[in-house]
C-alpha cells in the first residue's frame, strides 16, 4: 500500500510544488484566504472529493471515508501569510507574505489526499482521513479580527480555534501536519517537543489630543503612557525564569495621528507567551499591571482586552514515533531529531489547541532559508518542504489505518487528551476579559 | 547735638566705617569658608557670629530655631524695623576643595559672604553719629538651614518636635522671629554677575521623600521571588520625565530628583530605595500641579512592579516676589558703588530659597553680588572678589537701610504702607502645614 501512495505522490509531485508556489506569489492574511481555499479546493475536488468551504470564514474539509468503523486521521495545511512588508514575495497591497512556509503545507495535503486516494490504497484503509485546510494560524491584525468578532462573523481569532469551537474537528480523533522550518540541517525532520501557550493584549492608551507646541499641557500624552508601561513592562523581565520560557513582545498599530498634536489614542498589541496557560497568566496579570502604570502616570486611561491565545502544544509520542519511522523509510536513516517532549521552541501555534482535545504530531521540516517571520525566509528546498512530508504523512495515516485501524486504535486508546470540546470553549471564553482603567 | 547730617553724608560715614573692618569682614568670611556646616547644624559658625555681635556691643539671642543668631540696633527714634540678613549653613558638595572631609559639607552657594556682608552692615551702623540719625531699628539675623537638604534627618528632627518646617526661615516665621520686622533683605552671591543684579521673581517649590518598599531576594538565585523597588523607582522616574511636555514655560516647574538609598547590596533584589526629590515652580498653585503628577508617577512605579510607595511631602519655598520699591532704593545705592552698567535685571530664578516665605509676609529684597566663580551647588564654586561679594555688598545694605531710616524713615514708612502682605502670618502657617502630606501606596 505504502508503495502504491508514494507513487502517486510522485505522480502529481510537480503539480504539488506548483499548487504551494502559487499560494506562495499570492499570499492572503488569515480569514481573507479566499484565493489560496480556492485553490486547495479545487485541487482536491480534481482528486474526485467533495470540500465543505467557508469553515471560519474561509477554512475548507473534505473527508475521504474508507470505512464507518475506524478513527479519522485529519490532515492539516494552514492557509494564511504573515504580514511581513519587506519580504520579496509580499503583497503590495497588504504585505501579506509567506514567511512562515504555510504555502509548503497545501502541497503536502493535496499530496497525502492524493496518495489516500489511489484505490488500492484506499481499499486496504479502515476510517477515514479529513483533509482540512485552516484559516489564519498566525495571530495577527486583532484590531480588525476583533471587528470580526464584534460583527459575529467570529467568536475565536484563529482558525483552528474557531474551527474547533464549531465542531469541525468533532468527528476527528488524531491530526497531523508538518510545519517548515530553516533550523538546522536541510532536509532533516524534527519530532516531539512543544510550543509556547499566550494570549494576546490588544491596549489602547486614552489621552487628550492638544495642540503639540502650543497648549501642551492641555493635553494627555497617550503615547507617553505606552511608552511608560513597555518600559514597566521591560523591567519584569528580570523576574522571568528561563524553564518558562516567558515571551512578551508587542507592536504600536497606532501611535497618534499627527505629529503637532498630542498623541489621543495609541493601540498596542502584544502578546504574553509561557510553557502553559497558567505561566501565561500569571505573568499576564503583571503586564496588564504595567500598563495601567502607563495610564496612571500620564492621568491617561487605558482598556485592555485579553484574548485568549493558544495553548502549549502536547505532541502524542506514539503518533510522533510512527510518523518519524517513515520518515526514515522514506528519505533513509539519520533523517529524524528527536526532541524531548519539553523542548520549547518559544513559538506558538493554534495545533496546541487541538492537541488538547486529541493526539496531534507537529513535526518540522527544514526545507527553508532565513529567519522565520523574517524578510529573508524562503523555502528553499520544495522537495523537502512538500513532497516530504507528503509521503511520511501518507504512509503514516496507512500505518495508522491499516490492519482495522489497529495502530490508529491504539493511538486514541494510549492518548489522555486532557480537555472535552466544552472544557476548551469554556476555558478560553473566560480567558477572555476587557479591562478599563483611568489613571489618577 | 552736633548739626544734622544728610543722608549722604550718613551713608559715606557708614561705609567709611565698612572700609575700615573690610579686613576683618573678609577674615570672618574665610573662616566660615573653612568650616562648612550645613543646616541646623551650624554650631561653629552661630557662635563665631554671636561673638562678633557681642564685639560690636550687642546683645545678640542664640539658639533661635536651633542655631540662629539674632541682635538688634536701635536708632534714635521710632521708625521701622529693617532686619538684614545672612545664610550660616553649607550644602554637601563633597568635591568641593573646600568640602569637610567627614561630612561633605561645603560652601559651595557663598552664604558665607552673607554674613560677612550683614556683619558689615551692623559694623558700619556703629560708625559716628549714625544711629541717633536714624528713625527705627535695625535687626540683623543669621538664619539657619536655607539650603533644603537631609531631608530624612530634618523629618526626623520634625518627629522629635525640635523642628515644625524643614528650613530655617520657614522656622523663623513660626517662631515669631519676624513678627517685628518690616523689611527684609539678605544679598546672595552669584557668579558671572560683573557688579550686583536682582532677579523679580524665584521659584519656590515642596520637598519630598520617596521611599519604594519592594521584596528581597537573591538576585542570581532566584529574581522571580523579588519585587525590584529600584526598577519601580526607575520607572517613577522615565513617568515623571514623561511629562516635563505638560510644563509650562512660565511656571518654570523644575523636578530633579536623588536617590539616597539604591539597595543594600548588589546581589540582593533591591527592597528599599529611597529618594528626594523638590517639585519647583513659580507659583504655589503651578507646584501643586506638578506635584500632583510627580505623585501619580511615583505611584505609577509601584503598581507596575507589585512594590508599595510612600511618598512624605513636606512645604519647602515659597516663590519670591521681590519687593519692587524697595528694590529701586537698593539699586540707586548698589549702583552708587559698581556704576549703573554693573547691575543686571535677572527677571525670573528658577532656584528657590526661604526668603520667598519671608517676601510674602515683610517687603523683601534678594539681590545678588557677583564676586564668585563656577556653577552654584557644585564642587568649581569659589568666592573670588571677597571686595565686591562681601565690602561692597555690605555697603550697598547699609546704605539701603540709611536711606529707609534717615529724615524720619520717610522712605522705610512708604514702604510699609505700600506693601500689601499677600497673607497673615497665620495665613502662611495654614498653607505650609497645610502642604504637609504622607501617602502609602500599593496596588
Amino acid at each position: 500500500m505504502k508503495s502504491v501512495a508514494l507513487r502517486a505522490v510522485d505522480a502529481v509531485r510537480d503539480d504539488l510544488i506548483e499548487l504551494a508556489k502559487s499560494v506562495y506569489a499570492q499570499p492572503e492574511l488569515g480569514f481573507e484566504e479566499t484565493r489560496t481555499a480556492r485553490k486547495v479546493s479545487a485541487a482536491l475536488e480534481r482528486l474526485g472529493m467533495r470540500v465543505e468551504r467557508g469553515i471560519a470564514l474561509t477554512g475548507l474539509k473534505a473527508v475521504r471515508t474508507f470505512s464507518d468503523d475506524g478513527p479519522t486521521i485529519a490532515i492539516i495545511g494552514e492557509l494564511d501569510a504573515l504580514r511581513v512588508p519587506g519580504h520579496p514575495s509580499a503583497d503590495p497591497d497588504t504585505g501579506a507574505a509567506h514567511a512562515c512556509g504555510h504555502h509548503a503545507q497545501l502541497g503536502q495535503l493535496v499530496g497525502v489526499a492524493a496518495a489516500l486516494g489511489a484505490p488500492e490504497v484506499a481499499e486496504g484503509l479502515t476510517g477515514a482521513v479529513a483533509f482540512i485546510a485552516t484559516p489564519a494560524e498566525e495571530f495577527i491584525d486583532v484590531a480588525r479580527r476583533l471587528q470580526r468578532r464584534q460583527d459575529g462573523e467570529l467568536r475565536f481569532l484563529s482558525g483552528k480555534q474557531e474551527m474547533i469551537r464549531l465542531g469541525v474537528f468533532d468527528d476527528v480523533d488524531m491530526a497531523m501536519m508538518v510545519h517548515t522550518s530553516s533550523e538546522g540541517e536541510p532536509g532533516r525532520f524534527t519530532v516531539g517537543g512543544t510550543s509556547n501557550a499566550h494570549v494576546v493584549h490588544h491596549v489602547r492608551f486614552l489621552g487628550k489630543a492638544a495642540h503639540a507646541g502650543g497648549a501642551p499641557w492641555e493635553g494627555v500624552n497617550a503615547l507617553q503612557a505606552a511608552n511608560v508601561a513597555l518600559l514597566a513592562v521591560n523591567s519584569l523581565r528580570e523576574t522571568f525564569q528561563e524553564s518558562d520560557t516567558v515571551r512578551v513582545h508587542g507592536i504600536i498599530t497606532r501611535g497618534g495621528t499627527a505629529m503637532n498634536s498630542i498623541p489621543e489614542e495609541v493601540v498596542y498589541e502584544g502578546r504574553v507567551r509561557g510553557r502553559n496557560s497558567d505561566v501565561v497568566d500569571e505573568v499576564s496579570a503583571r503586564v496588564e499591571r504595567c500598563y495601567k502604570a502607563g495610564a496612571l502616570a500620564l492621568g491617561a486611561e487605558v482598556e485592555i482586552i485579553t484574548i485568549p491565545g493558544y495553548m502549549a502544544l502536547r505532541n502524542d509520542s506514539k503518533l510522533c514515533e510512527l510518523f518519524a519511522a517513515n520518515v526514515e523509510a522514506a528519505i533513509g536513516p539519520d533523517t529524524v531529531v528527536h526532541r524531548a517532549p519539553d523542548a520549547n521552541r518559544g513559538g506558538s501555534t493554534d495545533m496546541g489547541d487541538l492537541s488538547q482535545l486529541m493526539p496531534v504530531a507537529h513535526p518540522f521540516v527544514t526545507a527553508a532559508t532565513g529567519s522565520g517571520h523574517g524578510a529573508d525566509y524562503e523555502i528553499n528546498d520544495y522537495e523537502s518542504a512538500v513532497i516530504a512530508p507528503a509521503r511520511a504523512m501518507a504512509m503514516t495515516a496507512i500505518d495508522l489505518l491499516a490492519d482495522g485501524a489497529r495502530e490508529g486504535k491504539a493511538v486514541i486508546a494510549a492518548a489522555r487528551p486532557p480537555m472535552t470540546r466544552r472544557q476548551y470553549v469554556t476555558a478560553q471564553e473566560e480567558r477572555l476579559r476587557v479591562v478599563k482603567y483611568r489613571g489618577k | 547735638m552736633a548739626r544734622a547730617l544728610t543722608v549722604d553724608d550718613l551713608k559715606r560715614r557708614v561705609q567709611a566705617e565698612i572700609d575700615r573692618h573690610a579686613g576683618e569682614l573678609v577674615r570672618i568670611t574665610k573662616s566660615i569658608l573653612k568650616h562648612p556646616e550645613t543646616g541646623f547644624k551650624e554650631v561653629k559658625t552661630s557662635r563665631m557670629v554671636s561673638e562678633t555681635f557681642k564685639r560690636l556691643g550687642l546683645q545678640p539671642r542664640d539658639g533661635i530655631a536651633i542655631t540662629g543668631v539674632k541682635a538688634r540696633m536701635d536708632g534714635a527714634a521710632k521708625g521701622p524695623n529693617v532686619v538684614v540678613m545672612g545664610e550660616l549653613d553649607s550644602n554637601i558638595v563633597p568635591d568641593h576643595p573646600l568640602a569637610d572631609k567627614e561630612t561633605g559639607a561645603a560652601h559651595a552657594c557663598g552664604h558665607p559672604c552673607q554674613i560677612g556682608s550683614m556683619l558689615g552692615v551692623a559694623f558700619g551702623l556703629t560708625a559716628d553719629g549714625v544711629l541717633p540719625q536714624l528713625s527705627g531699628s535695625v535687626t540683623y539675623i543669621a538664619a539657619p538651614a536655607e539650603e533644603y537638604l537631609e531631608l530624612e534627618w530634618r523629618m526626623e528632627l520634625r518627629s522629635r518636635g525640635k523642628i515644625e518646617f524643614l528650613g530655617g526661615k520657614p522656622e523663623l516665621i513660626r517662631l515669631g522671629e519676624l513678627d517685628d520686622a518690616d523689611i527684609c533683605m539678605l544679598t546672595h552671591t552669584s557668579p558671572e554677575l560683573k557688579g550686583f543684579g536682582i532677579a523679580e521673581t524665584n521659584n519656590g517649590m515642596v520637598g519630598k521623600t520617596v521611599r519604594f518598599r519592594g521584596r528581597a531576594a537573591h538576585a542570581g538565585g532566584a529574581p522571580h521571588l523579588g519585587i525590584n523597588a529600584l526598577n519601580a523607582a526607575q520607572i517613577a522616574l522615565a513617568a515623571i520625565h514623561a511629562q516635563r511636555e505638560t510644563f509650562k514655560d512660565e511656571d518654570h516647574i523644575r523636578v530633579h530628583p536623588i536617590i539616597t538609598k539604591g539597595g543594600s547590596v548588589v546581589n540582593a533584589v533591591p527592597d528599599d530605595v529611597r529618594m528626594e526629590t523638590y517639585v519647583r515652580g513659580a507659583s504655589v498653585k503651578s507646584i501643586l500641579e506638578a506635584n500632583e503628577r510627580v505623585d501619580r508617577a511615583l505611584r505609577a512605579g509601584a503598581l507596575a512592579t507589585g512594590a508599595t510607595v510612600e511618598i512624605a511631602t513636606a512645604p519647602g519655598y515659597l516663590p519670591l516676589n521681590q519687593h519692587a520699591p524697595l528694590a529701586d532704593i537698593w539699586e540707586r545705592n548698589a549702583a552708587a558703588l559698581v556704576g549703573e552698567e554693573a547691575i543686571a535685571s535677572i527677571g525670573h530664578r528658577g532656584g528657590s530659597t526661604d526668603m520667598g516665605d519671608v517676601s510674602h509676609l515683610v517687603p523683601t529684597i534678594h539681590p545678588y553680588v557677583g564676586g564668585t566663580s563656577g556653577r552654584g551647588h557644585s564642587e568649581d564654586y569659589m568666592i573670588e572678589d571677597f571686595d565686591l561679594a562681601v565690602v561692597k555688598a555690605a555697603k550697598a545694605m547699609a546704605a539701603t537701610v540709611v536711606e529707609l531710616l534717615a529724615d524720619g524713615a520717610d522712605a522705610g514708612r512708604g514702604i510699609v504702607s505700600g506693601f500689601k502682605a499677600p497673607m497673615t502670618r497665620k495665613q502662611y502657617l495654614a498653607l505650609t502645614t497645610g502642604l504637609f502630606n504622607t501617602q502609602t501606596y500599593s496596588e
